[in-house]
C-alpha cells in the first residue's frame, strides 16, 4: 500500500541555473563538476548535487545542503565555460509524493506522466495551471519534485487545493 | 495541436509562441529590407516556420507544418537549422 499523498516544500536546498557557453558540451561541464549533466530532459545526481536538464546546454542544479555561497562556488568551478545564476530565492521546490501524486500532477500537466512514459529520473519543463514548472520524478513511491518561481507558490497551492480533493473520491477515476 | 520539440518531446501548442515564416533572411544592407520585413509567401501547404518554446526549453524551433491541415512533419532547433 502506497503512502498517502503528501505535499511539502523542500527546505534548505540551494538552487542555481547553469548555462553552457557557446561550443561547450556537457562532457566539459561534467569534467569540471565531477558529475556529467544529462543532455536531455533527465536528471543526474551524486552525493553533492542533482542536475536537471531544462534545455540544450541548460541545467537546474540543486544542492541538498543549502549553504550560503554554494552557487558562487559552482560558478567558480565553471568559470569560463558556463554561466551560473543563483536561484535559491527565485525558485521553491515542492515535493509531491505518495498515492495519487502522479494523478494530481497529471490533472495540470499536458504531458504523459504515466510511469511507462515518465519514469524515475525523467524531467520536464512545462506548465501547470498557467504556471511554469520544472518537474522531475525522484522515485517510484511515486515522488515528484516541482520547482516553480517562489512568487507563484501561493497560486500553485491554490491549484493543488482545488485539484487534490477529487482524487480522494474512489468513484471518480482521474484518467 | 502538438509540436515535437527536439529537446522536450511532444508538447501542446499553447506552450509556444508563433513567429511565422522561417524563410526570410535579414539582408546585410538596406537593399531588400522592405521585402524582408513585409513580404510573405503565405503558402497553402508545407511551410517552415519559427516557434519559440517559451514555456519549455526556451529555444527557437523551425517547425515544418502543413498550413491547410496543421499536420506537423518535424521540428529542429533553429540554431542548428540552415536558413
Amino acid at each position: 500500500m502506497a503512502e498517502p499523498l503528501q505535499i511539502t516544500a523542500r527546505g534548505k536546498v540551494a538552487l542555481a541555473t547553469v548555462m553552457a557557453r557557446k561550443g561547450v558540451d556537457a562532457a566539459a561541464i561534467g569534467a569540471s563538476l565531477g558529475l556529467t549533466p544529462p543532455t536531455g530532459p533527465l536528471t543526474a545526481q551524486d552525493e553533492t548535487m542533482t542536475l536537471i536538464g531544462v534545455g540544450p546546454g541548460a541545467w537546474l542544479a540543486i544542492s541538498e545542503y543549502g549553504q550560503a555561497g554554494w552557487a558562487a562556488m559552482l560558478g567558480g568551478k565553471l568559470a569560463g565555460i558556463a554561466s551560473v545564476s543563483d536561484q535559491t530565492s527565485g525558485y521553491i521546490v515542492l515535493r509531491v509524493s505518495g498515492e495519487g501524486a502522479g494523478d494530481l500532477l497529471q490533472k495540470g500537466a499536458f504531458i504523459d506522466l504515466d510511469r511507462t512514459a515518465f519514469g524515475v529520473g525523467a524531467a520536464a519543463t512545462t506548465v501547470i495551471a498557467h504556471i511554469g514548472v520544472i518537474l522531475w520524478k525522484v522515485d517510484d513511491a511515486p515522488t515528484f519534485d516541482v520547482a516553480l518561481f517562489r512568487s507563484f507558490a501561493d497560486s500553485f497551492r491554490d491549484w493543488i487545493a482545488a485539484s487534490a480533493p477529487g482524487l480522494a473520491a474512489p468513484s471518480s477515476p482521474v484518467r | 495541436m502538438r509540436l515535437p520539440c527536439p529537446f522536450c518531446g511532444d508538447r501542446d501548442a499553447s506552450e509556444f509562441v508563433y513567429r511565422g515564416d522561417a524563410a526570410p533572411v535579414r539582408p546585410a544592407t538596406s537593399e531588400g529590407f522592405y521585402d524582408y520585413v513585409y513580404l510573405r509567401e503565405n503558402p497553402a501547404g508545407p511551410m517552415r516556420e519559427h516557434w519559440y518554446h517559451a514555456q519549455g526549453c526556451r529555444n527557437w524551433l523551425v517547425v515544418t507544418r502543413d498550413t491547410r491541415t496543421h499536420e506537423v512533419f518535424g521540428a529542429v532547433l533553429a540554431r542548428g537549422a540552415a536558413q
